[in-house]
């Protein structure tokens, strides 16, 4: 009897097997035939709702998946109208937006102006808790829709932003508090993407975004569980980005490393991370002849200037520190050179970019010497760099530190906290003394958005509270602007007020490194690290 | 025997109430889960307030344990930061798990026994010695070096199988359960040879000798029977921890299973789901514990469970 019952669990073993390969099989002859890619993909942190999603996992998908009033431009970030016809503005403070008409949402339902609203007024207003809402703090009465407290045990004064106002089906206005003539630049962010009626219908929106999730974009999420999300072409598309695979399946990776390997065998059709242990000696380029690339993101690290710390006041001493830093060297060191020694304080993805404003970016030990000297040297013991342990920092700011030690002669010990909320909180608590750590990447393409939330007086990221009154006053009449370009150029002008004064010591810039696989060609990563479906030619 | 298993099984009860608590409160009272949710800026005050608000986090942990410990009573393991319910994670990732598992043991049981049972007969002999330092350099070599060479070699140079196991197939299983097998392999068949040989030395085996019976019969059915007690306790706790996932051989080959799940749970500060994945572990391991107290008897009926 015992017998039996375990040549019956083979033959079960055996015959599941079969069946499995003929299913593997089968999969990849349909493959080809229909045009379907597959993406390297992770597991989303929330539900796929374009308001509540500020991670990359979910980001890609919400990105493939959704069109919003203006698409940013693959190779240089730059807006182009998408599902808006036109955004209007006389004075930067009211702008009229009109429609495209027949867009439609992947359920068949006109996009109209009311779902912008709808949609905006949802995300904006506190009680709903969406991580994207302070990307509508311009919008006029946007401080009346949060909380009046932390813990949101006051309610808001106003369930909507009163600067949003419906005109007919295909036109509607936003107002903002003061100007602000970047705005348009700002409207290509997935929190301001339009929700269908059936989001709003929906009692568990949540569930609704697991089950039924509707989108406005050229694909449609059809499929998400533990192993992949597929993406299948939205046929109700009506828009200028319309994708080349007919189905894109996000295929979840827990290991990076799984994933280069399934590109090696052409498993894997896009690769958006490298590991750093194949990023080592260019490995890369070899393993991924002929279908490999780097883009330049807009990500910036930086090191901050301790608030409490006295020695700071010596803009020499700002600069000598960041003059003994040999960026390039630390890059090749312990990044394998995936990253751009910084010349500035803006990413050059950004619209406003202008390059080497930061002259004490470049590495210069005499110069160093001579200004650190100057400014009477670091006192009060050795300098310290914090950071946190939960990103892997450690390596570059013990090389830095070295630097600073070999180059200055002034002691430097690397600190950590065990987590990135914890310097924060340290810093806000005024306990940090030294140089900290810190990152940006920016919410939308604008060189402002590397300035005024990190620079300006109060601002929310402003940890080494810089305080320049014209600065501040650049801010304002950079937004007040009649025409970007105008305005890129008094942000400029501000930034080189960040270099007079050394605001920060900029390190280095973010750059993707990425992979594909031999069936496909003509691959494009956008300055946001997502990749540009519409590029893709299949082999 | 049914008393027996009973008297287990209401053991249990205290054990897995003990283990949550320990595991929850340090789940729960050690890591913030809103770091790093919101990129490289905290999260705003409204956001945080409302997702503390809907996981329980705003009360005492007590409350919030005896909130969960009943929500556990009705079968629901809680909903995890991302808005799945545990039960459904695990479910979607035990079927995977349970493949490798058996795929593992089925190879432990095979060429483990069989190695060991091979140089127990020839202790001394050339095989013994070889089977000694294949064992050796098994238990020598960490599994991710292991892993990481069979991926290379058989997954993307040879071609033989799949890179990666994605989709959790029987196919694609085959080298993640025979890099997963490997260390055991070589435990077992150890064991088995030792406790063979010991045994070999054992009067009955004299006696069975002396009757006359074949050689394949005295050890095949009276040496072996006695010899595998220890070698079943190995493979039923083995089973048990296979059970609850292989994290680094399923990080390799990009397993959805219980092992990389409880990893990224834990790594990303998902309380919910690291405590309901440990609960089911908790539980799949002291049944496994006394599966293999009665599979005891059933091997050597001087060990009575009475």
């Amino acid at each position: 009897m015992r017998g039996k019952t375990r040549a019956i669990a083979a033959a079960g073993i055996v015959s599941l097997a079969l069946v499995a390969t003929a299913c593997g099989s089968g999969t990849t002859a349909s493959t080809k035939t229909i045009g379907a890619l597959v993406v390297r993909g992770c597991t989303p942190q929330n539900e796929l709702i374009p308001g509540n999603t500020g991670e990359t996992c979910g980001g890609n998908i919400i990105d493939a998946s959704f069109s919003k009033l203006v698409h940013y431009n693959s190779d240089t970030a730059k807006p182009e109208m998408d599902l808006a016809e036109s955004i209007a503005t006389t004075d930067s403070t009211v702008f009229t937006v009109k429609l495209k008409k027949g867009q439609k949402f992947s359920d068949g339902t006109e996009i109209k102006a009311k779902n912008f609203v709808d949609t905006w007024n949802y995300t904006a207003l506190g009680t709903n808790g969406q991580q994207s809402s302070y990307f509508f703090t311009p919008i006029k009465g946007f401080a009346d829709t949060q909380c009046g407290d932390a813990d949101c045990k006051v309610a808001p004064k106003a369930e909507k932003l009163s600067g949003l106002a419906v005109v007919d089906d295909y036109t509607f206005t936003i107002t903002t508090d003061s100007p602000t003539s970047n705005l348009v630049v700002r409207l290509g962010y997935s929190a301001f993407a339009p929700m269908p009626d059936a989001f709003f219908a929906a009692a568990d929106k949540k569930a609704w975004a697991k089950s039924s999730l509707v989108s406005s974009g050229p694909y449609k999420v059809t499929t998400q569980d533990a192993t992949a999300i597929v993406l299948e072409r939205n046929t109700n598309y009506a828009g200028a980005y319309k994708g080349v695979p007919d189905k894109i399946t996000f295929k979840i990776y827990n290991d990076d490393a799984a994933a280069y390997a399934d590109t090696l065998a052409n498993n894997l059709d896009l690769l958006d991370i490298i590991p750093s242990a194949n990023l080592a000696g260019d490995i890369w380029k070899t393993d991924l002849k002929d279908r490999n690339g780097t883009k330049a993101t807009g990500v910036i690290q930086y090191m901050g200037f301790s608030p409490i710390d006295t020695n700071w006041k010596s803009v020499d001493l700002k600069k000598a520190i960041s003059m003994a830093v040999d960026r390039a060297a630390v890059i090749k060191a312990v990044f394998n050179g995936a990253r751009v020694p910084a010349t500035g304080w803006v990413s050059p993805v950004v619209d406003g970019y202008k390059a080497n404003q930061c002259d004490a970016c470049t590495f210069d030990v005499t110069k160093a010497k001579e200004l650190y000297a100057k400014s009477g040297g670091y006192q009060g013991g050795p300098l310290t760099i914090w950071y946190n342990n939960d990103g892997g920092h450690k390596q570059w700011v013990d090389a830095v530190c070295n630097q600073i030690k070999n180059n200055l002669g002034l002691e430097c010990v690397g600190s950590p906290t065990p987590k990135f909320k914890g310097m924060l909180d340290a810093l806000k608590a005024k306990e940090l003394k030294g140089l900290f750590r810190l990152g940006w990447q920016m919410d939308y393409p604008s060189i402002e958005n590397f300035l005024a939330p990190i620079y300006g007086k109060g601002a929310d990221s402003n940890y080494s509270e810089y305080d320049n009154p014209a600065f501040d006053k650049a801010m304002t009449d950079g937004a007040a602007a009649k025409t970007t370009e105008e305005a890129n150029k008094i942000y400029q002008d501000a930034e080189a007020m960040l270099a007079k004064d050394q605001a920060s010591i900029p390190t280095w810039y973010a750059q993707a490194q990425f992979g594909w696989s031999n069936k496909i060609t003509s691959v494009k990563m956008t300055p946001f690290g997502t990749w540009d479906f519409t590029s893709i030619v299949l082999k | 025997m049914g008393k027996f298993i009973i008297r287990r099984i209401l053991q249990m009860i205290p054990v897995v109430l003990g283990t949550t608590f320990i595991i929850f409160a340090m789940v729960f009272a050690l890591g913030d889960p809103l770091i790093g949710r919101c990129g490289e800026r905290p999260c705003s005050p409204a956001y945080a307030a409302a997702f503390r608000a809907e996981y329980n986090l705003d009360q005492p942990l007590p409350v919030q344990y005896f909130l969960y410990l009943g929500k556990v009573l009705t079968g629901d393991l809680g909903t995890n930061f991302y808005g799945n319910s545990v039960v459904s994670e695990l479910a979607a990732r035990y079927p995977t798990t349970l493949k490798l598992a058996v795929i593992a043991i089925v190879i432990e049981i095979i060429v483990g026994i069989g190695a060991g049972v091979y140089a127990g007969v020839r202790k001394g002999k050339l095989a013994d010695n070889m089977v000694t330092i294949t064992t050796l350099i098994l238990i020598s070599i960490p599994v991710f070096v292991l892993g990481s060479l069979a991926q290379m070699v058989f997954g993307v140079w040879l071609g033989w199988f799949p890179v990666t196991a994605s989709e959790g197939d029987w196919y694609s299983l085959i080298l993640p359960g025979i890099v997963l097998a490997s260390l055991n392999v070589a435990y077992v068949a150890r064991l088995t040879r030792t406790s063979l040989v010991e045994n070999l030395r054992a009067d009955y085996v004299r006696t069975a000798k002396a009757k006359g019976l074949s050689v394949s019969r005295t050890i095949g059915v009276h040496t072996l029977r006695n010899s595998l007690v220890p070698v079943v306790t190995l493979i039923g706790a083995s089973f048990g921890g296979l059970m609850g996932g292989a994290i680094v051989t399923e990080r390799i080959f990009n397993v959805n299973g219980i092992g990389s799940f409880i990893f990224r749970s834990i790594s990303t500060s998902d309380g919910t789901s690291v405590v309901g994945a440990i609960l089911v572990l908790v539980v799949v391991y002291l049944l496994m514990n006394l599966l293999v107290d009665v599979l005891y008897g059933v091997l050597d009926p001087r060990i009575s469970n009475e």
